[in-house]
């Protein structure tokens, strides 16, 4: 494969005005052929205006898209090489099942046999093969979506954008489909460019993901990588359960960097990033990392410890979150894995010390 | 019928009411028909029962020509003026901002609002300014084929008629389009549709039902028309302004009860299927909807 076919999405200073709304502000972002890309942010963040300048419904106010190397910001949906997905109503209600999915290939008026088993192939793919003559009205939220799915699907379009394609159904089904999803993409091979403000589904089907709020791109990388290691503090914010801490970098020794959080100074390892003294920036640290030291348990060398006052115990199922207010009257959560019993109760307002290894707190500049 | 507490009597003297309604609204137009049937005629003390006056319809040559101006200006009337309030309701779907909205809508019913003949003279004195104006146009550079252009005659009539009839189709149309949704024509689009395909092959299956009432209305509307068409239809005749003249000087003729009722049949029959048609339709909607909201349980 040539360098021009490896890459499927090229946007660079993509952006986007409604009237006095800038929905998407200068956004650059590559995607790799073959990928399972997913855009992930709050609502209102510009995910679905980046997607549907992608596939060509709407004109981008400044910047440029390259899909496999071709310039498309002129071009009308029906000339690029996407197929889009949408999160409900789009199915087209006077045709059955099997219509609808043959529908791109009526346009292309290809031989009636060749159309009736492209059709059949994509039905058995999709899971719908005894549901082809039924009406779209008769079919349930997640049938409904396999009948998009296969619709796009059939006209091998080279990327295909699928837009909250899972929000509407119920959280088991969403589970479900998303893991089908994800094989149904491995299997075909082509990319998928997938909108969802749901983490969890994020994280299941994405190769790379992108996180995307107040129309800029915050930062791209895989899930592991966003989950561990992010690098803007939103990002640390927005994904997992992060204890985060703002404060002014007093002290810089080495690659250490030092913190005034005003209750306490931590120091952190500066991750390659090169911050100057009185800078504001901020430390994260997973919930799950920190523990609650018991009463008169003395903390290894490695650990970070602050004080702090005991608030309470919500209980999760898997997990039980302990949370506990610091002396400048932040939250701070730990999340033990819940083992039943009493072992882990603690009094309210009780004095204890939260604890963390120091190695695994992240610095953010932004 | 009503639910399980709707007490029988109540319900019955709602439909009763308005039968009654409908009845004493038609009841000139059962007159006619009921006149267009006597031997004798308008005004006679025997009533002998005939088709006498129907058969004369078709070898009165001054109803026959007006009935052949009268169609050919309500068929032109719909050919332009369907597709023109249909492209109007959808600029109104697609245009984003609440301003241009309401500034489509007053603009499109403005002339629901002007009376007609206030809307007729205006025509007229606007059609007259033309005139003069292509004449004194026409003198001064010494050529002459455009003068007649603006002339009175069906060219006139029909711009009368088509300000009249659009807010009609505008308002039918966009009412069957508020329920088509948007993200259909995208989809066909990246299926691989032009926007002309997705239009005929996607969306307007979904409004035809919309866009055929909107043609009866206007066919409709153009053959009761008598204000406006009058006022600018020049030298020709139409049904409506040979019954008026009629009326106005010797008293309508045989012949023209009978034209008049069966005007009456056709319309009463064309509208009362679109009802139907319209009810049996939202009835299908319904029922639809309701399958959508419990959908068939397994994924
Ligand atoms: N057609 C539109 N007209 C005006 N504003 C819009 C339009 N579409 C989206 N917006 C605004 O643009 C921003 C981004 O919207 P959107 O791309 O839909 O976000 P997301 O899909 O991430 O929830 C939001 O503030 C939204 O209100
Ligand atoms: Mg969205």
């Amino acid at each position: 494969m040539n360098q021009k076919n490896d890459i499927a999405v090229q946007v660079s200073g993509l952006a986007k005005n409604y009237g006095a709304v800038q929905a998407l502000r200068g956004v650059d972002l590559t995607i790799g052929a073959g990928e399972y890309f997913v855009l992930l942010g709050p609502s209102g963040g510009g995910k679905t205006t980046l997607l549907r300048l992608l596939g060509g419904f709407i004109r981008p106010t400044a910047g440029q898209i390259l899909l496999h190397g071709r310039d498309v910001s002129e071009q009308p949906p029906n000339r690029r090489p996407t197929s889009m997905v949408f999160q409900s109503f789009a199915l087209f209600p006077h045709m059955t099942v099997a219509q609808n999915v043959g529908y791109g290939l009526r346009l292309r008026r290809l031989p009636k046999a060749e159309i009736a088993a492209r059709v059949d192939a994509m039905l058995e793919m999709v899971g719908l093969k005894d549901l082809a003559d039924r009406m779209p009205h008769a079919l349930s939220g997640g049938q409904q979506q396999r009948v998009q799915l296969g619709r796009s699907l059939v006209l091998e379009a080279d990327i295909l954008l699928l837009d909250e394609p899972l929000a509407a159904l119920d959280a088991k089904l969403r589970k479900d489909m998303c893991l089908e999803l994800k094989h149904l993409q491995e299997q075909i091979g082509i990319t998928f460019v997938h909108v969802t403000h749901n983490q969890e589904e994020a994280m299941t089907v994405a190769d790379n993901m992108a996180i995307i709020a107040d129309g800029v791109l915050v930062e791209t990388g895989t899930a592991q990588d966003l989950y561990e290691n992010p690098q803007a503090r939103f990002t640390a914010d927005f994904i997992g359960e992060n204890n985060i801490f703002d404060g002014r970098v007093s002290g810089l020794t080495g690659s250490g960097v030092e913190i005034d959080l005003g209750f306490a100074k931590f120091t952190v390892d500066a991750q390659g990033q090169t911050p100057r003294v009185s800078d504001m920036v901020s430390v994260s640290i997973r919930s799950e990392l920190v523990r609650v030291l018991g009463p008169g348990e003395a903390p290894e060398a490695l650990l970070q410890t602050v004080p702090a006052t005991y608030g309470e115990a919500v209980y999760l199922g898997l997990a039980t979150s302990h949370v506990a207010k610091l002396a400048n009257g932040d939250n701070i959560v730990a999340r033990h894995v819940s083992r039943g019993g009493t072992s882990d109760d603690f009094e309210a307002e009780a004095p204890l010390t939260y604890a963390w290894p120091r190695t695994q707190m992240r610095l953010h500049l932004s | 019928m009503g639910d399980d507490y709707t007490r029988l009597w109540t319900y019955r003297l709602k439909w009763l009411y308005t039968l009654l309604v409908v009845f004493t609204l038609m009841l000139p137009v059962f007159y006619v028909i009921y006149i267009s049937f006597n031997q004798n005629g308008f005004g006679a003390r025997d009533y002998v029962f005939t088709f006498e006056w129907y058969s004369g319809i078709f070898t009165d040559l001054l109803l026959m020509n007006a009935l052949g101006n009268t169609m050919l200006l309500a068929a032109i009337t719909t050919v332009l003026a369907v597709p023109l309030g249909l492209i109007a309701a959808k600029f109104y779907k697609a245009t984003g901002t609440d301003r241009a909205k309401l500034l489509t809508v007053s603009l499109l019913l403005s002339p629901l609002f002007v009376p007609a003949d206030i809307l007729g003279s205006a025509l007229l004195v606007f059609f007259k300014n033309l005139n003069i104006a292509c004449a004194t146009a026409g003198e001064w550079l010494g050529v002459s084929w455009f003068e007649t252009w603006f002339e009175l005659g069906y060219f006139s009539a029909l711009v009368g008629l088509i300000i009249y009839t659009i807010p009609y189709i505008f308002v039918v149309i966009l009412i069957t389009m508020g329920r088509y949704k948007e993200q259909q024509s995208e989809a066909a689009r990246s299926c691989g549709a032009t926007a002309w395909q997705a239009f005929y092959q996607i969306e307007f299956p979904q409004i035809r039902a919309g866009v055929f009432s909107a043609c009866a209305f206007t066919v409709i509307l153009s053959f009761n028309e008598y204000t406006r068409t009058s006022l600018l239809k020049g030298g020709y005749d139409t049904i409506t302004s040979v019954l008026i003249s009629q009326m106005l000087n010797e008293g309508m003729s045989e012949q023209s009860y009978a034209m008049s009722s069966l005007i009456s049949f056709i319309a009463i029959a064309v509208i009362g299927s679109i009802i139907i048609y319209t009810l049996v339709h939202t009835d299908r909607l319904e029922r639809e909807a309701r399958a959508k909201a419990q959908p068939v349980m397994s994924s």
